[in-house]
């Protein structure tokens, strides 16, 4: 799956280079870099063996950057690659995503604008320990975001969205362990600030 | 409707739909331990020759002139002709509950049944049949780490049983798990006991060597890791804390004679010439077996805690030492012992391995079992470079006991029954490989 998602960015991103002599020369190019934090909760079983199990809640709030570079496909849509960093606990996810920047409202120097990204998480960079091996997944992060600055000049944006990540924990295994894994679905609200030109 | 309201519809809707939570689910399947209460009456109709079957979960090895008996631990043992070793040729299977051991005289085969003692007529091994028992003959014993004990009082074995649950917790999403609990952990712990412990409470042994190790005649050739033996017209066996005699003079009706015991953790016999060689947790004892009904003991050698099978060749005994398993300790060490004067043995030198298990001696070579680490071969010519002049090293299978016999080689494990042809043990050429079918995992889900 992640190899598919992998190669259709990877095409995508030749393709537009490629049709650049085409339907995409003279697209103005566009990069929105952001930082920001990933927040939410988690409810968990402390004591499963209890009568009644035992439950605990935590909340959690991870450091995410990302950039989208891209073309302006029209006036107001621009279509591109997300690269992207989150350190969630216990996890260093690189997200790779088709992304869409879209002006909703493109009259004012205070604008509202869509976002979307789809991709697959990669962990290529996680160290794993003690015999476990972290997969990604699926990451899905779409929003809305205010973009402060004169039409057709750089300016700063503030962005909410919500993002979901997948992943999987594979921990090891022995006789007496058949199969042990984590099946994880990170869902946060994505708070992102970042500059957009 | 406009592609940006339709975006904007489509922001909201993961919001509503997972809120900002994140879900977390731990998946396990983990061996579990639960009691099992059994009828003696039940498990002593349960004798019984059946087709031949797949090994599932081999035990010990042990031969008789042209045949090959597996054990399939606590079910039963495995009849193969082994007359051609390239071409083993499975014969039949005889369903024996709480099987651990075995040894055979002439044509009659001594299986441990929990608590008694079966002698089975093999002299048509397709038609094999129960010829007599001692009822009654053991009390306790363990099975892959988890003990039974009979209560004749009420005919009544309590004994306990592995299986598999599958259990899903949810989590923090950073990998911690729930403590199980101690009762899990013992899963782990009687997994790893299995090498050692898997017989009931009798062992059976007879040598694994292949030269003048004086036994019963007529008697068969076990492994270095058996827990019954035979010698002249006595079935020795060992349990955990003690060694027991039976006459066999009677072939179907073994009679018991007597017990010595010998203290906690007793796991092998190796009988050698007119001596016995047991292995215990924490040493070696020799006892004089000149007069077989009177076994004497001469001396003791100590080690540190751990499982240690022994083989004898002439005035030397070689005895593994072995971790991760019941029998505790941390070391895994071959050791070489001067046994020159029997009533005091001497270490010679001692020599660090990988996880040793069962061992075999055609000397000059020494095959020795490594687990997972596979099987490993060594000129002991020098007793004190065994470590300089290993000769081969098989990987690649997990080896828990052998027996050599002249130039071939018999080695069982988890993944089943390999043989070679070691008449150059240089090169190793293997046979034949009976493997293993893995039993269907049943798994049982919590609620």
């Amino acid at each position: 799956m992640r190899t598919l998602i992998l190669g259709l960015v990877l095409c995508c991103f030749s393709g537009a280079q490629l049709s650049a002599q085409g339907f995409l020369e003279g697209r103005p190019f566009t990069n929105h870099t952001e930082v920001g934090g990933l927040f939410g909760n988690v409810e968990y079983v402390t004591n499963p063996y209890g009568t009644p199990k035992t439950y605990g809640r935590q909340n959690k709030t991870n450091l995410t950057i990302q950039t989208f570079n891209g073309l302006m496909l029209t006036s107001r849509l621009a279509g591109g690659v997300t690269l992207g960093v989150d350190w969630f606990n216990d996890a260093l996810i690189n997200p790779i995503a088709l992304g869409a920047r879209y002006d909703l409202i493109s009259r004012y120097n205070a604008r509202l604008f869509g976002t979307l990204d789809a991709g697959y998480g990669f962990t290529w960079f996680y160290k794993n320990l003690n015999g476990n091996k972290l997969n990604g997944g699926l990451m899905l992060n779409p929003g809305i975001g205010w973009r402060l600055g004169k039409p057709g000049n750089a300016g700063f944006t503030i962005a909410i969205t919500y993002k979901r990540q997948e992943a999987i924990m594979k921990m090891p295994v022995d006789r007496a362990i058949l199969r042990q894994e984590e099946a994880r679905q990170y869902n946060r609200l994505a708070v992102r600030v970042g500059i957009v030109f | 409707m406009k592609p940006g309201r339709l975006l904007l519809i489509l922001s909201a809707l993961p919001f509503l739909a997972g809120g900002c939570t994140d879900r977390c689910e731990k998946t396990q399947i983990v061996r579990q331990i639960r009691p099992v209460t059994l009828s003696a009456a039940e498990v002593r109709s349960k004798v019984k020759i059946q087709a031949p079957a797949d090994l599932e979960q081999p035990g010990k090895i042990y031969i008789k002139d042209q045949y090959l008996f597996i054990n399939e631990i606590k079910k039963g043992i495995h009849i193969i002709d082994n007359s051609n070793p390239s071409n083993p040729r499975h014969v039949s299977f005889i369903s024996i509950p709480g099987n651990g051991d075995m040894a055979v005289k002439d044509h009659i085969l001594y299986a441990d049944s929990y608590m008694d003692l079966v002698a089975i007529d093999i002299s048509n091994p397709e038609q094999a049949h129960e010829a007599g028992r001692k009822q009654n003959a053991f009390t306790s014993g363990v099975f892959d780490g988890l003990g039974w004990s009979y209560d004749a009082g009420t005919g009544t074995i309590s004994d306990q049983e592995m299986y598999f649950l599958e259990e899903t917790f949810e989590t923090n999403c950073e990998g911690v798990v729930p403590n199980p609990g101690y009762w899990w952990w013992g899963g782990i712990y009687a997994f790893y006991g299995t090498a050692y412990l898997s017989s009931s409470i009798t062992g059976s042994s007879s040598s694994s060597y292949s030269g003048s190790t004086a036994q019963s005649a007529g008697a068969g050739t076990g492994g270095s890791m058996a827990r019954f033996t035979l010698y002249d017209d006595y079935l020795y066996t060992v349990d955990q804390r003690k060694l027991q005699l039976f006459d066999v003079s009677s072939l179907t009706s073994p009679a018991f004679v007597k017990d010595i015991d010998l203290g906690w953790g007793v796991e092998t016999i190796f009988p050698y010439r007119d001596k016995l060689f047991i292995g215990t947790s924490t040493g070696m004892h020799i006892f004089d077996n000149s007069t077989p009904s009177e076994p004497k003991h001469l001396s003791e050698f100590r080690h540190i805690r751990a499982c240690d099978p022994v083989v004898v060749h002439e005035d030397v005994a070689y005895v593994t030492l072995r971790s991760g398993n019941v029998c505790g300790g941390s070391v895994n060490r071959l050791e070489v012992v001067d046994i020159s004067n029997l009533a005091n043995p001497q270490l010679v030198k001692a020599y660090e391995m990988q996880n040793p298990a069962g061992l075999s001696i055609n000397y000059p070579t020494l095959f020795v079992c490594e687990g997972e680490y596979g099987l490993k071969g060594f000129d002991v010519s020098d007793k004190f470079a065994v470590d300089k002049n290993m000769l081969f090293h098989e990987k690649g299978m997990e080896a828990y006991d052998i027996i050599s016999m002249d130039d071939n080689v018999m080695m069982i494990g988890k993944d089943g029954l390999y043989q070679y042809n070691a008449s150059d043990p240089k090169n190793l050429r293997k046979l034949s490989h009976i493997p293993v079918r893995a039993p269907a995992v049943i798994t049982e889900k919590k609620e």
